[in-house]
């Protein structure tokens, strides 16, 4: 089922969360809503699901106007951050409360509902802790609960506010790559909201970037990352140098003083030498090589003072033998001009 | 090998066991063990045969059942009002619900003797809702629903105050959780509130139940105190302290003791066995 949202506003007492979004999820697809916190990128969701109702604006699934039913007529499958499991039902139990709850017309059998929630049990590796209850589960096995909790009901989206956010590197790592995968599995139109841009650009066939009630980027996480529309985009995904420049006959030079123009730079878009290479070098001195990793970091500061991140690799710092408080020079390869306004 | 004499005592990081252990124990049997065995020391000198006598007469029996009887139904009503009154004040903003908020309380605050004249007035045949109430054939004041009428007033406050916390600290998320399952309004309180506040509210029950079983002050004005009909256990035990004998009071009071120990235990175990659940989740 498609998701199209037209000129949703909310505000919160003063606060414009939302100022007039538009956003279309097509079917099938796997959305991420990504910026910083206060971006109301969950307030979107929430209105998607019908938890929050929007000062303006129409929530469509397929084209038909669902702004005015509730939750609970949406039929969306909602996962939260914190889980939210019914603490005194067992895992199965958790599993099969919206089928249990159902009108009794199109209530499943109890057979019936023994299978369903064994199958997706199944699908979610937990088929053995089904008589456990979720205190008695890991961060990562009670998200995985209450995603085949949201799923069992069979729901025309699947929306997810954070899913891993309440969960340590190692495990949300592992948990998006197999969301990934379920997603394949399973095909439903879903959208989940983040404020980690590697979980977004991993995980998403598509991404909307936000800022202050507004979505700034939509696109593959492919077009975000190389082809960021906006300074914010830009610096959001990813680590980002910020020069001021010039642009001379399609050359962008990089200058010290401020001259209208921001370029954006990414780490690894920047070349280091020992000798000036050409006009387009800034000259610098090493602070810091952070060389554990696949990676090397280094942090410079350029003659005019102002910090620079640079990343090459283990065979280039060898070939530099570069140590602290050398002098370098820095040329880069690939860059992004906006106006500064 | 020379610490096994100590092995019931887990290893705490906690420090201060002896002293708070030790402190506890004293407090206990000074404030509430120390009175109770001079009720059994007492009642020990009358003898079992006088005991059996006197604590199984008709009119004990009576003072009994209506003591522990009206305690329960009215705990049960406030039981069910108390979570309502709760949930009201919890969940919806409303003008006046601060002063709300402290009305809960008076029943603690007001002299009980005072509740009872209150109560009296009201429920009389000529009071304001007695009046109506006995042209329709019911009467309130001296008879045995003005005592569930007393219970329930003075026993408000503990399940409201009980139940008030637990459900200001439910997640809304579990709400919104059961809404996007399908759930309605109802199968959510049904299934997903209520087993959440119920151990809380059982606690309340016990608290109102144990107060109802020792009210006195509230409750002689408004019974009418006639034996056998309307004669409340306690009412029964002051009576023979009146009358100088000592080990009749205390042979009764050591009967409602038992009782009263007897059910709060029951409860007890309920609480335990609705919360074992909890108690996992908890972890």
């Amino acid at each position: 089922m498609s998701i199209t949202v037209r000129g949703i506003s909310k505000r919160f007492a003063r606060f414009a969360a939302l100022d007039s979004v538009d956003l279309d999820v097509p079917h099938g697809r796997l959305v991420a809503l990504l910026g910083p916190s206060g971006s109301g990128k969950t307030t979107l969701l929430r209105i998607i699901a019908g938890l929050e109702t929007p000062d303006a604006g129409s929530v469509h699934f397929d084209g038909r106007d669902i702004s005015d039913q509730t939750t609970r007529e949406r039929r969306v499958g909602f996962v939260f951050q914190h889980y939210a499991l019914f603490r005194h039902m067992t895992v199965f139990e958790n599993v099969a409360f919206g089928l249990r709850v159902r009108p009794r017309g199109t209530r499943p059998s109890a057979q019936r509902i023994r299978e369903r929630v064994g199958e997706l049990l199944e699908l979610i590796q937990l088929g053995s802790q089904a008589g456990r209850y979720p205190s008695q589960l890991s961060g990562g096995q009670r998200q995985r609960v209450a995603l085949a909790r949201a799923l069992a009901v069979e729901p025309s989206v699947l929306l997810l506010d954070e899913p891993f956010g309440a969960l340590d590197a190692k495990v949300r790592l592992e948990l998006r790559r197999w969301l990934r995968a379920l997603h394949d599995e399973v095909g439903v139109t879903s959208v989940f909201v983040t404020h980690d841009q590697d979980e977004a650009l991993e995980v998403a066939d598509q991404v909307a970037v936000m800022n202050a009630g507004r979505i700034e980027q939509v696109g593959t996480p492919d077009e975000v990352y190389h082809h960021p529309a906006t300074p914010f985009v830009y610096n959001f995904l990813g680590n980002v140098n910020l020069f001021h420049g010039r642009v001379d006959d399609g050359v962008t030079r990089l200058v010290r003083e401020a001259t209208g123009h921001l370029v954006f730079i990414r780490p690894h878009a920047l070349d280091l030498a020992r000798q000036p290479n050409g006009a387009n070098t800034i000259r610098a001195v090493t602070k810091h090589i952070h060389a554990a990793g696949p990676v090397v970091k280094v942090e410079a500061v350029t003659e005019w003072g102002a910090p620079v991140h640079v990343e090459i690799g283990q065979e280039r710092l060898r070939e530099l033998s570069l140590q602290k408080g050398d002098e370098i020079f820095i040329t880069p390869r690939d860059v992004a001009v906006f106006a500064d306004d | 090998m020379t610490r096994v004499s100590w092995q019931f005592r887990k290893r705490s990081i906690i420090p201060g066991f002896g002293l708070t252990l030790g402190f506890t124990i004293f407090y206990l049997s000074l404030i509430v063990l120390l009175p109770l065995s001079a009720t059994f020391v007492q009642t020990s000198k009358i003898g079992w045969q006088h005991f059996w006598h006197v604590v199984t007469t008709p009119r004990a029996l009576a003072s009994y059942e209506l003591s522990f009887g009206a305690s329960l139904i009215g705990a049960f009503l406030n039981f069910v009002l108390g979570t309502m009154v709760a949930w009201v004040l919890v969940r919806y903003q409303f003008t006046g619900k601060r002063l709300i908020d402290s009305i809960v309380d008076l029943p603690f605050a007001l002299p009980t003797a005072v509740a009872g004249i209150a109560l009296t007035t009201l429920y009389a045949t000529t009071g304001w809702f007695g009046h109506p109430l006995s042209s329709i054939g019911v009467h309130v004041a001296f008879t045995r629903l003005g005592v569930i009428v007393a219970l329930t007033f003075i026993g408000l406050p503990f399940v409201v105050r009980t139940v008030q916390p637990v459900l200001e600290d439910l997640d809304k998320e579990l709400e919104e959780a059961a809404a996007s399952l399908g759930a309605s309004r109802w199968q959510t309180f049904a299934r997903v509130i209520y087993p959440a506040i119920f151990p809380a509210a059982l606690t309340g029950f016990a608290l109102a139940f144990s107060r109802g079983v020792g009210e006195y002050g509230s409750v002689i004005f408004i019974a009418g105190n006639m034996p056998m009909r309307t004669e409340i256990a306690p009412l029964l035990i002051v009576t023979k302290l009146e009358e100088y004998d000592y080990g009749g009071a205390t042979a009764i009071a050591v009967v409602m003791l038992l009782l009263s120990f007897v059910m709060l235990l029951a409860i007890n175990a309920l609480q335990r066995w609705s919360g074992r659940r909890e108690a996992l989740a908890g972890g």
